[in-house]
């Protein structure tokens, strides 16, 4: 029963299959004229929008302070306006410490490996060799000591957080001025600081169990100094030596984390300045009414929506950037690079407004003829910043009365800057071709002048709204 | 934009049902697509057994049941839409409806239905290389209406019944346009900043009826040795679709959608049918279903040149078929026991200037001796569109229904 009736449903299904077939003729114009009929598009239509005269209202600098980790590139110095002090975290067993209350004396020196990465590179500059100056440094310390066995562990499980946190607070228990005569002239040369006597005096006063975190700051360096990190073999060192009768030894300790603290030394508290490998930022607002009147000229439409929930979805930004003028003069940078500068946006994400950071969208032409047009220290006197999510998010949002919000700040060294792929890639016969230079640019620009003067924001767009 | 239509060379369609009131209600899946109503032209609303099942105009039908009846219905539907003398055929399987009625003997009959009564189905590709287009175009929108009814036989006038359900209105709605960009308008050298940026423009939304749980049928229901009839009436409502549009750059980049909510008022309902037993086991039926529609219905349009309204007309269903019953007795020759049906029905669609004229044949299979039965409708028609652009689609459908009937809380006597 069941077979005869499975037999007679499937002739049923490939008779109605195969009328279907025979009978439905099928041409793709149909179905687009249909379409085309029922008004839909098949593309969206693409139009540009320039708004200029747009001076910003506000553009404020950020400054994030806090000590950060530096245990891949340890450095300390001083670079356009901003002194980079070096915190090394240290811990001593109780038998060197004995080994060190015993001795007749005994010195201590800081062993730093050159950055090889930076110093040995083709892109760093070529005339900076030999590095020299007379080098003021205060070398302070706190230490803290426990007869506790598990006095080291416990310091160890201090969270890095935690610690630079601590740092922002420093408070020495001892410093001390000294002068270090600097001569480098290999660029792979080992730098050695020797410690003042009060630093190994008052670590062997005692045997207990001891910490030491020790920072060097040179405020008035010419340079900031990069080296090896204690992330690597070439560490930085802190060598002991003592002497006891005939009997000298010595024994190298290495940080377990290096930590740095940086500073601003700007002057001028009312200018915008971004420096180059910190993490400071700008925030450009811009009014809200010149961007809303040009959408309504350009529409016909009133801006901004306020019908209904006010959100604002009739057109949608494709993509969006805005071109500041430019002056490089006023900028400080020590590689000689062109330096990108990134951006980030204010965008509503589950009714909050997050930052976030914008994609750069290559123009590959006009990049191969005229370079990227978000760097500093480059030819032109221009510089366009893409800001499409910042953009599209503000016009979606903009009856609440919301300003533009922008960030930038600057990024890393730009070393094809023709390039239109703006990543580092593998050529074709196997080498790495490097777009931007791994190294931050200790770099200073400011924006003072360039943030009183109109910017002009072009728009690409993408309507809703229909031919008729 | 039109233009641009002219010179697309490839258009893959995945699937789409009726394309008519696509951007409205979309299309009515009649009486919850059942494969028995639908094998008799869509008659019989009227006709009452010992098993029929829910009809979802009647409800008052089943309070004549005597059995335990679960459906659920299949459709397989190929299309061709003709438009200015070019065709284009596409398909689509659908499950218009699930339906359970409980007879009770003395105390009247429940039923629950799920019945996907309008649904809008397209999912077509516009693809080609030698220019910028590159576009999806996709609408999923389903009312779905649960249907609990209770009808009952009036005391003393036995070969009445009276009754009622309820409509409960739930589905979403998803209409998805990406597109490529048309560079045409801007300068060359802008062209680079929209290069592989699509466009989605996003709507969705859900349904349900405004200021009420539901919508209600009431139905009176007539069983003569010969003849029977059936009159309804279904309340008119309104729906309610909470929409928000929005545009995707992909499913996390998105705008903050705007709400809109877009009312549809529904007007009531009258249905009313009879159907003519003769020889035993041949009936003719005839059934008119009439809704009287006052206001157009909205689209979900509000994108490009779609229209905002469409037009409607007075919704009308005529149907008449015949059936010829199989016998209930399991030792006679299978084919005899076969259920007959054939029909003819013509349609006007609640969209001003669509017709619908339609025929079908259809069979029910018994299995086994318990009552089980599979319906098999094989319909075809045309449905035809005169708003100026003139155009038709011709339709073979395959509906499948499989019954089930028990005999569950009735005691042998």
């Amino acid at each position: 029963m069941n077979k005869r009736y499975l037999v007679f449903l499937a002739v049923l299904a490939s008779l109605a299959l195969t009328m279907s077939s025979c009978l439905f003729d099928s041409e793709d114009s149909a179905l687009s004229s249909w379409l085309s009929d029922q008004g839909m598009p098949d593309t969206y239509k693409v139009q540009t929008l320039s708004i200029g005269d747009l001076t910003p209202l506000s553009a404020e600098v950020f400054l994030d302070s806090t000590p950060r980790g530096a245990n891949d590139r340890a450095l300390f110095g001083q670079s356009a306006n901003i002194q980079h002090d070096m915190v090394l975290d240290f811990g001593f067993d109780s038998l060197l410490l004995s080994t060190l209350k015993n001795a007749d004396s005994a010195a201590s020196f800081l062993f730093f490996r050159l950055l090889p990465s930076l110093y040995k590179s083709q892109y760093f500059p070529k005339d900076s060799f030999p590095l020299e100056e007379d080098l003021a440094v205060t070398v302070s310390w706190k230490l803290d000591r426990s007869k506790k066995s598990s006095f080291l562990e416990d310091i160890m499980e201090i969270t890095d957080k935690d610690w630079y946190k601590s740092l922002s607070k420093w408070k020495p228990d001892a410093s001390v001025d000294t002068t270090y005569s600097i001569s480098i002239g290999k660029k792979d040369s080992t730098l050695t600081l020797v410690m003042p006597h009060a630093l190994i005096d008052s670590i062997r006063k005692d045997v207990s169990l001891c910490r030491l975190q020790l920072r060097l700051s040179a405020p008035d360096a010419k340079r900031v100094y990069r080296f090896y990190g204690p992330n690597y073999v070439y560490k930085p060192q802190f060598r002991i030596t003592t002497l006891s009768d005939t009997l000298f030894m010595y024994r190298n300790l290495a940080p377990f984390r290096v930590a740095d603290a940086i500073k601003s030394n700007e002057e001028c508290s009312d200018c915008q300045v971004l420096h180059g490998g910190v993490f400071d930022s700008m925030v450009v607002e811009f009014p809200s009414e010149p961007i809303m009147k040009g959408l309504a000229d350009f529409y016909g439409d009133e801006f901004p929506y306020t019908v209904g929930d006010g959100d604002d979805v009739r057109q949608a930004v494709v993509l969006a950037q805005m071109t500041f003028p430019r002056d490089d003069s006023k900028g400080f940078s020590e590689l000689g690079h062109p330096i990108q500068v990134v951006v980030g946006s204010f965008v509503d994400s589950l009714d909050k407004e997050i930052r976030r950071m914008e994609e750069y969208k290559v123009n590959r032409k006009g990049v191969v003829e005229n370079g990227h047009p978000n760097m500093v220290f480059y030819e032109g006197d221009s510089l366009t910043l893409q800001v499409t999510f910042g953009m599209r998010n503000f016009i979606n949002k903009a009856s609440d009365g919301r300003t533009f919000k922008m960030m930038m700040r600057l990024g890393y060294p730009v070393l094809q800057d023709k390039d239109s792929s703006y990543t580092n890639y593998i050529t074709s016969k196997g080498d790495t071709s490097y777009v931007f230079f791994s190294q931050f640019d200790y770099a200073r620009y400011d924006f003072t002048e360039i943030m009183k003067k109109p910017a002009t924001l072009k728009l690409w767009l993408a309507s809703k709204r229909g031919d008729e | 934009m039109k233009k641009l239509f002219g010179i697309i060379l490839c258009f893959v369609a995945f699937s789409s049902a009726s394309m008519i009131g696509l951007d409205a209600l979309g299309e009515e899946q009649t009486l919850g697509g059942m494969a028995s109503m639908a094998g008799r032209g869509y008659a019989g609303s009227a006709k009452t057994g010992e098993a029929e099942g829910i009809s979802l105009m009647n409800p008052a039908r089943i309070a004549f049941d005597t059995k335990v009846v679960f459906n659920v219905n299949f459709l397989m539907e190929f299309l061709s839409i003709e438009h200015s003398n070019t065709y284009y055929s596409t398909n689509s399987i659908t499950i218009p409806s699930f339906n359970l009625s409980f007879p009770m003997g003395n105390y009247g009959a429940l039923g629950l239905s799920l019945w996907q009564r309008y649904s809008s189905t397209l999912d077509v590709e516009a693809d080609d290389s030698s220019s910028v287009i590159n576009a999806k175009m996709k609408y999923q929108s389903s009312v779905y209406e649960v249907v609990p009814s209770y009808a009952v036989r009036v005391p003393y006038l036995r070969n009445f019944s009276l009754g009622g359900s309820a409509h409960f209105v739930m589905g979403n709605t998803e209409r998805s346009l990406s597109l490529g960009p048309d560079n045409s308008g801007v300068s060359k050298k802008d062209y680079w900043a929209t290069n592989n940026s699509k466009i989605t423009d996003y709507v969705d939304g859900t349904w349900e009826v405004k200021n009420h749980p539901a919508y209600y049928s009431f139905a009176l229901q007539y069983r003569g040795r010969q003849s029977s009839y059936y009159f309804s009436y279904t309340t008119p409502h309104t729906l309610e679709n909470k929409l928000n549009y929005n545009f995707r750059f992909s499913e996390i980049d998105t705008l903050a959608p705007t709400k809109y909510t877009r009312e549809i008022d529904v007007p009531m309902t009258l249905a009313t049918g009879m159907n003519f037993r003769f020889k035993k086991r041949n009936n003719v039926m005839l059934d008119l279903q009439w809704r009287s529609w006052d206001d157009d219905v909205e689209n979900i349009g509000r994108s490009f040149d779609m229209d905002q309204f469409t037009d409607t007309q007075n919704d009308i269903l005529l149907a008449a078929g015949f059936q010829r019953d199989g016998s209930p007795l399991f030792y006679d020759k299978y084919w005899d026991r076969i259920t007959y049906r054939c029909g003819g029905w013509y349609k006007g669609w609640y969209v001003e200037n669509a017709h619908e004229l339609g025929g079908s044949i259809g069979a029910g299979f018994p299995l086994g001796h318990k009552g089980t039965t599979v319906d098999l409708a094989i319909q075809g028609g045309k449905r035809f569109v005169d708003d100026g652009h003139s155009w038709e689609e011709t339709f073979i459908g395959l509906r499948l229904g499989l019954m089930g009937i028990g005999n569950w809380g009735s005691t042998a006597r």
